[in-house]
């Protein structure tokens, strides 16, 4: 194996940490201003009312529980992959894990803070809490919105020890390199980290469990996700197909928002050298395949409504179809199935742009998805007197606008404190043959300094 | 155990174990206040009548203490009185029978509307301007009675002029005895929606100068021409108790129209007739006209026409009802005539299943709103009418009023007509005041009530102030009482007549019965080539003639055969529209040869294409913060064309053209509260989701 | 035993006048949301006349149907709210604590009815309007969904008036504020678990049919079907 990563990949790995650029200023800066308006813009919402919102009977929700189930769905690129490409010992994943599992952790925060945007009276969210209360008033545990609370509150806390366990050795390398605040604080999350080889292995079984814990995790949040739209009688939201259709949905827009992060932190942090065109390619592999199945469940969501001519659900399809959002849901089927097919399926267009467009496409039709799910259904339920229409307000995309910038401004932040591709994962990766080896030679401070004399010795 | 529960129950048994508190969730977890501690409020009733139409309705108003701001004496302060919260319709009352239609719901708003006048006000600007500086009563009294002191002394008593609504009770009796005597001439009355050529007919057939009371309860056949009795026309109230009545049976209801009302919307079946030929129809299905030549006039098939009279005469008691747009042609005395013939040739009049006539109090003589434009007065005294609003642009009602030289308005509102006033000396509310009524139908006896609660501002009731100033002229008349009061409950001999007329008394007499009207076409404004539409326009289920629209309860009250709110719009013929590529809510130009309106369309499919309808109500342009600058007023489009025999308006008699102006907005002009208008929309078009 | 109050509506009676949407406003506390908001859908009416046309002009034809909460048996409403804001009585009524609500809008989305209305704002009575307020129904507060209440404020004033006469209910004497405006009586309101009670009786009645039955949630109002006039010969 040719031993790639040695000094010069550390030294790239530290330097965004440790240096600061101008491009960060702006970023923060720039992203920061929409996140602040944002901000502003539900503090006029929570002064006067959800009124703000464009929200109208019957159809009660709308764009904030769209980019709720959006960015949820978006939170399944990380944990969810990287588990699964640790679980089967994907070498390539080794410089793509930590870009991803970052994306979950943001994603899930952003996208849980959606239901409390979107309640009547915010100030009571706590009251999903099962806290015990001198009345002794619980909450509706039959409810799939107190489903979701926990479900999510399970995701983010299993996403975040996800993330946070395997940064600790890269905690601990920053801290050794750097003196004054920076020690202290890096010092402070590496949690004491010697570099024993009990601590790796400890570090390794906990990955190992992390990764197969978080998979039914990861799975059972979206489908109870799902549960909020398919428990409910709704035209079109009542159908077993929901749970997996979700997970699907999710995992689509996982990897495109994946790839479109890689690309951004690769131009960003010059990564050309570790983020190679093959991870892409294989991304792009894998958002094809879910391009497909996607496209699979929408062809058998939509062909058994047709077929079975039931007239409350026909109203749904005929105005997604041809009616009032047809033009939404046309431009979904072009940005999630026709564009990824097309550019994803030849090898020539298979490249870095090529995954990047396609990934854009994916991630601006999954949420058109969302919306689609949610506005025309509510819209069109079993009396047509009551129908109705949605237009979002300025309020509303403001804060849409500003939960798409505090992903970036997040991330930005993100890769300024902590090294972005795992060192320690990337070194041990020199080793693969010999794992346990690869694993101490990872490290940079281990107590025995001399190199390891043999596969054997280390083992 | 069905699938609910099963969710409930393993819900709960997964986590009651962990919480020990839920056991069944229904009952146990939930009682945040345990029922004995709700204890509702303590209430009174009291009985008033709704002033909001003729009908008279009896009302009962629920009243309950409660903390209000009150104005006593130009001072604000906080006093705990009786305050009506509900009303609701009179048990014991023989018009309302204890129902209430949507207006009457919403005339307790009256009293507590935010833009009421709440003390006396002198003009301070330029007229019309809006300007007005409070004054105390003495002043806004002394000064009234100045200005009759002077017409008085110029010996000019006929220059005062009383302009009222034409409403029948003590009220109006009193304010004619008091310009009698005072020297002026009889009070004016005005109104939009005036039946007055159908009293008329029915003086001609009947001897009867008023209209009928319609036993429906005991109808078994039902043809109405028109008349929107479940609507806005006539006693409402007490015809829909009768039609609840009637549907408890197998009856049939055909209704005769050219537009789909509510009313018409309730018949089993709807027969189009071109407007101004529904008499025709009427006099066919009677046997008095040849059934070829009405099918020809009307439009309406041959066929059905006979199948119409074979039923109307198989199938009695029969009775047939005109009122509305019918009457509202240059031809309405002969359209109400030949429907008159109809209910003789049914042999149910003054029979039960038929039409009656109530024993009326004596009717107050009035003059009509024409006669005071051809003569302005020097003082008019306006008694909350509003006939700037009321009357087509070409009676120029405004301009004449300009030149009235001093105007006092009692109404409680600043509206088009009261801004022009140099004075206002407002009413009471009719909760804080004495009300009285003498129905025109049923078998109403005249109905009086005291004040249901204290006033809540520095008004004071019209007829107290009336007599205030009578009594204080330099010339007094003598031998008034003091009060409304005192004269609402004076004993008057011609009351001691009987009041109650059973079902089945007959008219007076039969005798005019054999006259003839000949039918003459009905004229319109505007050619056909030039101006291709009918114009209908309707008194709108909540706003009825305009004078409703300051009550945002109506406003915000779907409009119940387009579900609109708050707005005005233009009817058209659904499929009409889709030829002329109109969509719903569209910008509509309507144009007459009077002008132009501009309001969004609504698809209608219960219109005939040849005419575009428009509800009035909308269109003040100063009638308190809920109606001003809302929507568009069609009568400002109407022509000036009169039934000759009356000198009403045919406000049927009007063609217009139509453009479309602008495309659906957003957040429309056309506001509906209901989605879509057929229950299977067809997607075929890809128009279904329209709303 | 307990009640089960019910309502039926008699569809060849309802004119769809609308009487019925107002007095709802007048007892309820219903506030009027404006033109500007009642644009942007945000009306309130508890109970709806529905029309709808059927056919073309001339051959046209309209069908009323006022829907109100049908107080479902097994009300999708009540299991989809996380907090219990909406939640079943003793009286089979399906109750929501205003002060319970958070908003998740949940309910109204599970009803298949829409008859669940929400306060996107807080109401505005512009004085003196808030003298006409009813004492005896709270005022909602911004962010607080809200519904047909079976008029329970005054179920329970009859019920009140009952237990401090020694008496029974009488069948008839209580009315929620619909069905007492109703011109045609189309609307009847009762005790479903007495079965002589004229609800009981019309809800037995052939003619009687659930709005969305097929949906299984067990409305507890019974819509008694138009029937079209024929000729008597041809029974």
């Amino acid at each position: 194996m040719n031993r790639t990563l040695t000094k010069p990949f550390t030294d790239d790995m530290v330097r965004p940490v440790m240096s600061t650029t101008v491009w960060f200023w702006a970023i923060v800066l720039a992203t920061g201003t929409v996140v602040a308006s944002g901000a502003a813009a539900w503090g006029y919402q929570l002064w006067y009312g959800i009124g703000l919102s464009g929200k109208r009977w019957p159809g009660f929700w709308a764009l904030y529980l769209t980019n709720f189930v959006f960015w949820i769905g978006i939170s399944h690129a990380g944990t969810l992959i990287s588990a699964i490409l640790r679980l089967v010992n994907a070498g390539w994943r080794r410089p793509v894990t930590r870009v991803a599992e970052v994306i979950t952790v943001f994603a899930l925060m952003i996208g849980a803070m959606f239901p409390i945007i979107h309640l009547g009276r915010p100030w009571l969210a706590f009251w999903l809490f099962p806290y015990p209360s001198a009345r002794e008033i619980w909450p509706n545990f039959r409810s799939p919105l107190a489903w979701d609370f926990f479900a999510i509150n399970t995701y983010l806390t299993g996403s975040v020890l996800f993330l946070l366990l395997p940064m600790i050795p890269d905690f601990a390398l920053v801290r050794d390199r750097s003196t004054g605040w920076r020690r202290k604080f890096y010092g402070a999350l590496s949690f004491g980290w010697r570099g024993t080889t009990r601590q790796w292995n400890r570090l390794e079984s906990a990955m190992q469990i992390m990764a197969i814990a978080i998979l039914p995790v990861a799975v059972s949040v979206h489908t109870i996700v799902s549960f909020d739209f398919s428990m409910a009688n709704v035209p079109m939201w009542h159908s077993t197909i929901f749970g997996p259709y979700f997970v699907a949905g999710a995992i689509f827009s996982g990897i495109a928002a994946l790839i479109l992060a890689m690309a951004a932190l690769r131009k960003a942090l010059h990564l050309e050298k570790y983020l190679l065109p093959l991870h892409f390619e294989n991304l792009g592999k894998l958002l094809l395949l879910m391009s497909i199945l996607w496209g699979y469940f929408v062809f058998n969501e939509r062909l058994t409504v047709w077929y079975g001519n039931e007239h409350h659900e026909m109203a749904v399809f005929w105005a997604t179809q041809r009616g009032q959002y047809a033009p939404l849901y046309w431009t979904m089927v072009i940005c999630n199935f026709i564009i990824p097919i097309a550019l994803l399926s030849n090898p020539y267009t298979r490249n870095i742009i090529g995954c990047v467009v396609a990934s854009f496409g994916v991630v601006i039709g999954m949420w058109l998805e969302r919306f689609l799910i949610i506005v025309p259904s509510l819209a069109h339920k079993a009396l047509p007197y009551s129908w109705g229409t949605y237009t979002p307000t300025p309020v509303e995309l403001m804060i849409m606008a500003a939960t798409f910038a505090a992903m970036i401004l997040l991330y930005a932040l993100f890769a300024k404190f902590v090294p972005i591709i795992a060192i320690w994962e990337m070194k041990a990766g020199d080793f693969a043959h010999a794992p346990r080896q690869g694993l101490a030679a990872a490290d940079p401070h281990r107590i025995d300094a001399a190199a390891p004399a043999s596969p054997e010795a280390a083992s | 155990m069905d699938r609910r529960h099963f969710i409930k129950l393993t819900a709960i048994t997964g986590t009651s174990a962990a919480l020990t508190a839920c056991g069944n969730p229904e009952n146990q977890v939930i009682r945040f206040i345990p029922e004995d501690d709700l204890v509702p409020g303590v209430a009174t009733w009291k009985p008033s009548i709704c002033p909001l139409c003729s009908a008279g309705c009896g009302v009962i108003a629920r009243v309950m203490e409660g903390d209000a701001e009150v104005f006593r004496k130009g001072q604000a302060g906080v006093i705990r009185m009786g305050l009506a919260k509900k009303l609701e319709g009179n048990p014991e009352d023989p018009i309302s029978q204890g129902k209430l239609c949507a207006r009457g719901q919403a005339a307790i708003q009256i009293t507590y509307h935010p833009d009421r006048i709440g003390n006396p006000r002198k003009r301070s600007g330029e007229r019309g301007s809006g300007q007005f500086t409070d004054i105390t009563w003495d002043e806004a009294i002394k000064e009234l009675t100045g200005k009759l002191n002077a017409l008085t002394a110029g010996n000019d008593q006929a220059s005062l002029a009383f302009l009222t609504k034409p409403r029948r009770g003590r009220r109006l009796e009193l304010i004619a005895d008091l310009l009698q005597r005072y020297g002026a001439r009889p009070p004016v009355t005005s109104e939009l929606f005036s039946d007055e050529v159908l009293r008329r007919a029915n003086q001609l057939t009947f001897g009867e100068h008023q209209l009928p009371t319609f036993d429906l309860a005991n109808a078994r056949y039902v043809i109405s021409f028109g008349a929107d009795f479940l609507g806005t026309w006539h006693s409402v109230v007490l015809q829909s108790v009768a039609f609840g009545r009637m549907k408890q049976g197998r009856p049939k209801f055909v209704h005769v129209d050219a537009r789909l009302s509510q009313t018409a919307a309730n018949a089993d079946e709807f027969v189009a007739c071109k407007p101004g030929t529904e008499g025709l129809l009427a006099l066919a299905i009677a046997g008095e006209y040849a059934v070829d030549a009405a099918a020809e006039k009307t439009g309406v098939g041959r066929a059905t026409i006979e199948r119409l009279t074979k039923e109307f005469t198989t199938h009695g008691p029969a009775v047939a009802i005109i009122g509305g747009a019918p009457l509202a042609h240059t031809n309405g005395l002969f359209q109400a005539w030949a429907v008159n013939r109809l209910n003789l040739a049914a042999k149910t009049v003054g029979n039960p299943g038929g039409l009656t006539f109530a024993a009326s109090a004596p009717v107050v003589a009035t003059r009509s709103l024409k006669e005071l434009l051809d003569v302005p007065p020097r003082v008019l005294l306006l008694d909350d009418v509003n006939p700037v609003f009321t009357s087509p642009p070409a009676w120029k009602v405004a301009e004449a009023l300009r030149r009235v030289p001093f105007i006092v308005s009692f109404g409680s509102f600043i509206d088009e007509t009261s801004a022009l006033a140099d004075l206002i000396v407002p009413d009471h509310s009719f909760l804080e005041s004495w009300v009285d009524a003498a129905p025109e139908t049923g078998t109403a006896p005249r109905s009086k009530y005291g004040p249901v609660m204290r006033p809540l501002y520095d008004t004071r009731s019209t007829p107290d102030v009336l007599l205030q100033v009578a009594a204080g002229l330099a010339k007094p008349i003598p031998g008034l009482p003091g009060t409304f009061e005192e004269y609402v409950n004076a004993e008057r001999p011609e009351e001691n007549r009987v009041q109650h007329v059973p079902p089945g008394a007959k008219p007076r007499e039969l005798a005019n019965t054999r006259l003839t009207i000949a039918w003459t076409d009905p004229q319109f404004d505007g050619d056909t080539s030039q101006y291709p539409f009918h114009f209908m326009p309707y008194a709108s289920q909540m706003l009825f003639d305009g004078s409703l629209a300051h009550l945002p309860w109506l406003q915000e009250t779907p409009d119940p055969m387009t579900s609109a709110m708050w707005c005005s719009w233009v009817e058209i013929n659904e499929q009409k529209a889709r030829e002329l590529a109109i969509e719903q809510g569209d910008i509509i130009e309507v144009t007459s040869t009077q002008g132009s309106v501009r309001a969004p369309a609504f698809l209608n499919p219960g219109l005939a294409p040849d005419a575009v309808a428009m509800p009035v109500g909308q269109g003040h342009t100063n009638f308190t913060r809920y109606a001003t600058n809302r929507g568009v007023n069609p009568i400002s489009i109407l022509a000036p064309v009169t039934i000759p025999e009356t000198g009403t308006l045919a406000w049927s008699a009007t063609r217009v053209k139509i453009a479309k102006v602008g495309d659906k907005q957003t957040y429309d002009s056309l506001i509906l509260f209901g989605g879509a208008t057929r229950e299977r929309p067809d997607w075929t078009h890809g128009r279904g989701d329209e709303h | 035993m307990p009640f089960r109050w019910g309502m039926a509506i008699d569809l060849n009676a309802c004119t769809g006048c609308e009487a019925c949407v107002t007095a709802c406003h007048a007892e309820n506390n219903i506030p009027t949301v404006s033109a500007e908001q009642a644009s942007r859908g945000r009306a309130m009416h508890w109970i709806r006349v529905e029309r709808y046309y059927e056919g073309n002009f001339p051959d046209v034809r309209v069908k009323f149907r006022p829907v109100l909460c049908q107080q479902c048996d097994n009300a999708p409403c009540e299991a989809v709210c996380p907090t219990y804001a909406a939640h079943h009585n003793e009286d089979g009524l399906n109750a929501q604590v205003y002060n319970r609500c958070i908003g998740t809008r949940y309910c109204a989305n599970a009803c298949p009815y829409n008859v669940r209305f929400f306060n996107f704002f807080n109401a505005e009575w512009p004085k003196p309007l808030h003298l006409q307020l009813n004492p005896d129904v709270s005022v909602r507060e911004v962010g607080v969904m809200e519904k047909c209440t079976f008029c329970v404020q005054r179920i329970k004033a009859a019920k009140t008036a009952a237990r401090a006469e020694h008496r029974a209910l009488v069948d008839g004497a209580l009315q929620p504020a619909c069905a007492q405006a109703c011109p045609t009586s189309a609307i009847v309101f009762g005790d479903l678990n007495d079965p002589d009670s004229r609800v009981a009786r019309l809800a037995r009645s052939p003619r009687g049919t659930r709005l969305l039955e097929d949906l299984g949630a067990e409305p507890k109002i019974t819509y008694l079907q138009k029937q079209p006039w024929h000729e008597p010969d041809a029974y």
